[in-house]
């Protein structure tokens, strides 16, 4: 088993879903007895790269590659298909990977599978699992061909769990003359608001609409302080305009998988618990014994938020 | 102002809504006009991101429209999912009980139908208007109505993209188009935002009964082996809605163990308390239902509303340039509860009047009057003329509309057996003023996350999505009237019929404020047909936004 992992560059940082992909392609590689190359397009994470159990980082160091471009990223992959067998390709199911991975399975006729929560392996053989009907139910998929193309999802495979190690860098040069230039760049436009990046917290004071009014804020900003959390909310607080949209956690806001989780006087309605059931631990705290949240908390306490916020802040002061 | 900057698509017909009756004209236009030799550039917008998605229905189908369209094709061909094989008709009680009718009259019965998903029709009518050329814009909304000096009808400006909630233009922003058509057709469903503006501009329902709605409201279930056959179709009445509020259930067996239940309710109901999402609920309480439904899953839901008006409803179906076809003319036949091949038969014949006024390049209603013509000599008009009084009939109950339909069954229509025409009645009108005696119904149902869901839970399941940085496509014209007056004397019943929680009535600071939580929204216009001050104005939001519906 040959596994290709496309490492994806965010202005000078690893992207956070390709070191869930280094994560996987490490444990897959490993229960396989395959080998693994990592693949960047940026120089400068190489030497991060290289600190990862692997056998090669690839680096392509073509100034077409500089900035994202779905033509020249497509070629780019395709050349280094054309070097060797891989079997299997693996990459984050992120907005780029969503653009340029379509072509180059239609070009190369390999199969893509998208969007993967999980594998497994039976009989030596690898199988998917993507979710269908909003994570209603879950289909396997197997691959008959000998190459596979798979993307997964952010926040289904823990960044934690990767493998230091060694590996050689290996400079690739690609003559990437031939290709058309018939999509060029515009400028970059910014998502608005997004300054603060939930995902890398690993703890999350989330407050819900058990928080009553804009007057009790601070005491969970300083909880979140405290705890060197950041503060996160469900839709009612960003709806009264309390807290940025940027900082609504669910369905139509972020999906995080913090180490700790902490929801403060929110119900749990399906809308919110998709954005954080993937969190380590989670505790909740709410007025309503029969709130939905319970059923998903590692730990649950029944009590009104407004009491024990300032309580918890006092406790964790003294300690 | 901004008109003479927008960048122009002149075209020759252009279809408004990719459901079952602007896919079915635009393919039959298109074969029409080779036979002719017309060479004409046909369009078809649709709101949603693909064909299908925002398409809703049962739905048992009568096949003949898509044979008269594809005569060469085999029946077994057609996406459906079963041909029905077992038809039932239940009068439900909520204590358990449940008779069985023991004969469904002819004119209801669903012989030679079929079972099927609405959103699978129109998906794969859309690749066969894709295979034969047919331009389809996806996703984009018809914003407004082009007229020329003389008030004739000369297309549709597409919607802006991009624009934030406080009007301003964000990165993303992309104008929309003027697309100039000698004819549109306004095919965008059921209370269609545009064809509401043309009904009432040239005043299209001057002389007829105004058109009633209901909404249904449905889930998909997916069920263990061996609980439903594919082509299992059932009616009920009685619980939830009793003899006072018109409508009922239904639940019908699809392929791979999928099992539809929804629940269709009147939009003429007394009660401001009414909320049809929760009347299905209710449904699904009865003992026989809850059976069938005990190790399932819930998959998708949706709601959308349903012109039940009937013959005498339907508005005046052509003006100058333009023509209104499917659910926004009210072409449904309310007894056989069937719309689709009615909707499909629309969009046909206004295709043979465009023909016919290309041949004599007029497109004002001198030509375009053609269509009422064909409508009139077709089998569509036959059969909606012989259910012209069935909606009335339940202005006093399911009871008396029973009777009602049975007697026009013998004497071709007529309203209880002698009278030619009902009159028909608004149905937000119906809505009595709260008062002491409303009750609540809904105080014993509990909603228990394995039969029964809250409505945000079933929200969840209908994939919707709306930017949240846009203006709000749900538009209150005056505000003022929702704490002023009715919040006195109704309530708000908006909290109630909105099947998608849209409308949540938040205390802040001793105060009550509505806020529109928008981007719930499941395109059903309910709103826009029941407020009873008519306040509420549903518009399209930015393209693409919307339901998300696979098969329903």
């Amino acid at each position: 088993m040959k596994i290709l992992c496309f490492v994806q560059d965010d202005d000078g940082a690893i992207n956070p879903v390709s070191k869930e992909v280094i994560a996987l392609s490490q444990e897959i590689k490993n229960k396989l007895n395959g080998e693994l190359d990592i693949l960047t397009f940026n120089q400068d994470l190489s030497s991060e790269l290289n600190q990862y159990e692997a056998n090669n980082v690839l680096v392509c160091n073509n100034q077409e590659l500089v900035n994202y471009n779905p033509l020249f990223y497509t070629s780019a992959v395709e050349h280094i298909l054309d070097s060797k067998n891989y079997d299997l390709i693996i990459v984050g199911h992120t907005y780029q990977a969503r653009d340029w991975v379509p072509r180059l399975s239609a070009r190369k006729d390999i199969p893509f599978i998208s969007d993967c929560i999980d594998y497994l392996i039976e009989d030596n053989s690898l199988e998917w699992i993507r979710s269908l009907y909003r994570a209603k139910i879950n289909s396997q998929l197997k691959s008959r061909e000998k190459q596979t193309i798979i993307s997964i999802q952010s926040g289904c495979f823990k960044a934690d769990n990767i493998i230091s190690g060694q590996s050689e860098i290996k400079n690739i040069d690609l003559d990437l003359s031939n290709v058309n230039k018939t999509i060029m760049p515009g400028e970059k436009f910014k998502e608005s608001g997004s300054q603060i990046d939930l995902t890398s917290s690993d703890v999350i004071i989330s407050i819900g609409r058990g928080i009553g009014k804009e007057e009790n804020i601070p005491m969970a900003k300083e909880l979140a302080e405290l705890t060197s959390g950041l503060l996160a909310s469900s839709r009612p607080v960003v709806d009264s305009g309390w807290l940025d949209h940027s900082l609504q956690i669910g369905s139509s806001g972020q999906v995080v998988s913090p180490k700790l989780y902490l929801a403060l006087g929110i119900s749990g309605a399906i809308q919110h618990t998709v954005g954080m059931k993937g969190s380590n631990s989670i505790i909740a705290i709410n007025k309503d014994p029969n709130a939905p949240i319970f059923e998903l908390s590692d730990y649950g306490v029944i009590g009104d938020i407004l009491e024990i916020i300032p309580k918890l802040n006092e406790a964790i002061k003294d300690v | 102002m901004t008109q003479n900057q927008r960048e122009e698509l002149p075209i020759d017909v252009l279809f408004v809504g990719g459901g079952a009756a602007s896919l079915a004209g635009a393919l039959h236009l298109n074969r029409q006009a080779k036979e002719n030799n017309l060479d004409l550039e046909i369009a078809i917008i649709e709101k949603a991101n693909e064909i299908g998605s925002h398409s809703l229905s049962g739905a048992v189908v009568d096949p003949r429209s898509l044979i008269e369209l594809f005569p060469d094709l085999d029946i077994n061909s057609f996406p459906f999912e079963a041909p029905v094989h077992t038809e039932k008709m239940y009068f439900l009680h909520k204590s358990g009980f449940k008779l069985g009718f023991p004969y469904i009259p002819k004119g209801m019965s669903h012989h030679g139908c079929y079972v099927a998903s609405l959103g699978k029709l129109t998906r794969w009518l859309g690749e066969k208007c894709e295979e034969e050329g047919i331009d389809i814009f996806c996703p984009f909304s018809g914003d407004e109505i082009l007229y020329d000096d003389n008030n004739c009808v000369i297309g549709v400006s597409t919607g802006d993209r991009g624009i934030d909630k406080n009007g301003n233009h964000k990165p993303n922003y992309e104008q929309g188009y003027d697309i100039k058509a000698k004819v549109t057709v306004f095919g965008e469903g059921t209370r269609g935002s545009l064809s509401k503006q043309l009904i009432s501009k040239f005043d299209l329902m001057k002389d007829k009964n105004p058109q009633v709605w209901a909404v249904g409201v449905k889930e998909l279930w997916k069920v263990p082996e061996g609980t439903i056959e594919p082509g299992y179709v059932a009616h009920t009445l009685g619980h939830p809605l009793g003899n006072k509020i018109f409508g009922g259930g239904f639940i019908y067996g699809m392929q791979n163990n999928i099992l539809d239940i929804g629940l269709v309710t009147g939009l003429d109901y007394n009660n401001p308390t009414i909320d049809p999402h929760h009347e299905l609920q209710l449904l699904k309480t009865h003992p026989w239902v809850k059976n069938l439904l005990k190790d399932g899953e819930l998959l998708s839901y949706g709601a959308k509303s349903l012109p039940e008006g009937g013959y005498f409803s339907m508005p005046k179906l052509f003006t100058n340039g333009a023509l209104l076809i499917g659910d926004s003319a009210g072409f449904l036949n309310g007894m056989r509860l069937k719309g689709i091949h009615l909707a499909m038969k629309s969009g046909m014949l206004a295709a043979e009047t465009i023909i016919d006024a290309f041949k004599e390049n007029n497109f004002q209603e001198k030509t375009l009057s053609n269509y009422d013509k064909k409508f009139k000599e077709s089998w569509a008009h036959k059969e909606l003329y012989k259910a012209r009084n069935f909606h009335q009939g339940f202005k006093n109950g399911a009871l008396f509309g029973m009777v009602n339909a049975g007697l026009a069954l013998y004497t071709g229509g007529r309203g209880f057996g002698f009278i030619d025409k009902m009159n028909g009645h608004e149905g937000h009108l119906e809505m009595q003023k709260k008062s002491h005696k409303t009750i609540n119904r809904y105080k014993d149902l509990i909603f228990d996350g394995k039969i029964t869901f809250d409505k945000a839970t079933d929200v969840y399941h209908s994939a919707t999505k709306h930017d949240e940085d846009q203006v709000p496509h749900l538009k209150i014209i005056d505000p003022s009237i929702c704490f002023d007056k009715c919040k006195e004397e109704y309530g708000n019943p908006c909290q109630y019929f909105c099947p998608a929680s849209v409308y949540e009535v938040v205390e802040e600071n001793d105060n009550e404020r509505l806020q529109i939580n928008f981007s719930n929204c499941v395109h059903c216009k309910t709103c826009d047909i029941m407020d009873p001050y008519q306040t509420i104005n549903w518009i399209p939001p930015e393209s693409g936004d919307g339901p998300s519906w696979k098969n329903m």
